[in-house]
């Protein structure tokens, strides 16, 4: 696995300064969690480190790799960091089985076999190996995110970012997906998730960030920043999630 | 493995229908091809229908035999112009939608302009302009007046295309826009580039949405056709046209069966175009996500 390190990272829409100077490091298989307000910026942050969103300024580091560097194509980025969205955000046009190989056929170009072999077994180690044709629609929201982290690891990632994977599900499909998160964490997966699970959180992280007004607020290990907060804001926010 | 999954029995089933035929097979069910035996039985019953009439003195069936090849020559031409113009509107109007979708300004302004023009023009007005400009430009040339008069004819073929390409664009453009973001979003984030993800994941969910808008446009357009008579086509309408003008020399509902005959050609032509859409709509749907059971 590989790791990441973002430096001085700056994006603004319009006058709007969504990052203001983001340093942020996650380690060769480390499991990273960003907590803070909604509207801080925390989905920018990690739609900037996989490029779905071009930040202004700064650099941002896949092991020696500068994936700003202009000359590397965003695609390519993409295919290096997997992501999965709150919103699931399957193909809905398509079987399980064939959203599983979409990015493959279409992206790494692989043949047909190939990518159904990479997708019959990604799809059985999350647990869907039952769910191969059937179409998104017809599946429940723990079953659609499972499939979506599928879906990129599929695609061989070096790292995993998570944009509040389970804020749309009910509590007992959070309970599935968190499973097939803390698995992967196991296996060693370089992953940064945003969260509002602070017991996923405490369990898995290895550090935690508390992210306000587009910057790190403050940073350390799960303990510390959950209950030993330094900042105010920080405690603020944490005595009001943790009641 | 390690980590608890939960057992898979636990999970909500949701399996798709059982017996559901999916894909190209779709076109080979009783489903698919029940319109075609109930347009035949319709069609039976219409002759008997008619019979019947003849019988009562409003209908001379000799009258109305002898107006079927002149009739069943204008449905030829008429075929041959809506394949044109379906053609021509489809394939326009869809590189004209999706133009005005990209990011690139010219793109888009080039299709609004397109759009604007030929949506807000009355058909019969853009296919008398087209030919008459066509003839006063092709007047010096050295063309002979027959060759003149069949590109006329042509350019009011290909100004209707023009037209309802025009609709047809605002269907796809419709249809495009309603594919929410996050389709893109997750295919940019696997690394598909942003012009296949055009083809594999952002068209196909927009054609789906667009089709029943689509069929109604073709059999407007179907229709639209009619008014080629004016620049001397003689389609389904011209000919019904001609035959009109020898008919009340013959009896006094000699018109009313010429033009009852005409109808049911353009019915003919408009059932085939929109059940052949409703079975693409077939290939396109989706389990599980139709409200309704079409």
């Amino acid at each position: 696995m590989s790791e990441i390190r973002v430096r001085g990272l700056k994006k603004n829409f319009g006058k709007l300064e969504v990052l203001r100077g983001v340093d942020l490091d996650i380690g060769s298989g480390k499991v990273l969690c960003i907590v803070g307000p909604s509207g801080s910026g925390k989905s920018t942050l990690l739609r900037c480190i996989n490029l779905l969103v071009m930040p202004d300024e700064g650099e941002i580091y896949l092991d020696s790799v500068a994936l700003t560097n202009p000359h590397l194509r965003p695609e390519w980025v993409r295919q290096q960091i997997g992501m999965v969205f709150q919103s699931f955000n399957l193909f809905t046009h398509l079987t399980v089985k064939k959203n599983v190989m979409l990015a493959l056929r279409h992206a790494k170009k692989i043949d047909r076999a190939a990518a159904e072999k990479t997708a019959v077994y990604q799809l059985t180690r999350v647990g869907l190996a039952d769910k191969m044709e059937a179409y998104p629609a017809q599946l429940s929201g723990g079953q659609q995110q499972r499939v979506a982290i599928a879906r990129a690891l599929a695609m061989d990632p070096k790292a995993m970012l998570f944009d509040e994977p389970t804020s749309a599900l009910d509590p007992e499909s959070i309970h599935e997906v968190l499973a097939v998160m803390g698995r992967l964490a196991e296996e060693g997966m370089t992953m940064a998730v945003v969260t509002h699970e602070m017991g996923f959180a405490k369990e898995v992280a290895d550090r935690v960030v508390f992210f306000d007004g587009g910057r790190v607020l403050e940073e350390g290990s799960p303990t510390e920043i959950f209950d030993r907060a330094g900042h105010e804001r920080t405690q603020a926010f944490m005595q009001k999630i943790l009641r | 493995m390690t980590g608890g999954l939960p057992p898979n029995g636990t999970l909500s089933p949701a399996s798709p229908e059982p017996g559901r035929v999916t894909g190209f097979r779709r076109l080979l069910t009783w489903r698919a091809w029940s319109p075609v035996v109930y347009g035949i039985a319709a069609t039976v019953g219409g002759i008997l229908f008619l019979i019947e009439l003849g019988n009562l003195g409003v209908y001379r069936l000799s009258f109305a035999l002898d107006q079927v090849n002149p009739l069943l020559g204008g449905f030829y031409t008429s075929l041959e112009v809506v394949a044109v113009i379906l053609s021509l509107g489809f394939g326009l109007g869809f590189v004209v939608g999706w133009a005005r979708t990209t990011r690139f300004l010219i793109l888009r302004g080039l299709g609004s302009v397109f759009v604007d023009f030929f949506r807000s023009m009355p058909p019969i007005a853009l296919i008398v302009f087209a030919a008459l400009i066509g003839g006063i430009e092709l007047k010096g040339s050295n063309l002979n007046p027959y060759q003149i008069h069949n590109i006329t004819l042509w350019l009011g073929v290909l100004v209707l295309g023009f037209h309802t390409a025009a609709y047809q664009a605002e269907i796809v453009r419709a249809g495009i826009l309603s594919v929410p973001a996050g389709q893109t979003d997750a295919s940019d984030a696997v690394g598909i580039s942003r012009i296949r993800s055009m083809f594999v994941v952002v068209l196909p969910q927009a054609f789906r949405v667009s089709l029943p808008a689509l069929g109604n446009e073709f059999s407007s357009s179907i229709k639209d056709t009619s008014l080629l008579y004016t620049i001397g086509w003689v389609e389904i309408s011209g000919a019904a046209l001609i035959q009109t003008s020898f008919a009340y020399t013959v009896y006094l509902y000699g018109s009313l069966v010429i033009w009852f005959e005409a109808a049911f050609l353009y019915f003919v032509i408009t059932y085939l175009v929109t059940r052949s859409v409703r079975g693409i709509e077939d290939l396109f749907k989706v389990p599980g996500l139709e409200v309704a059971h079409t």
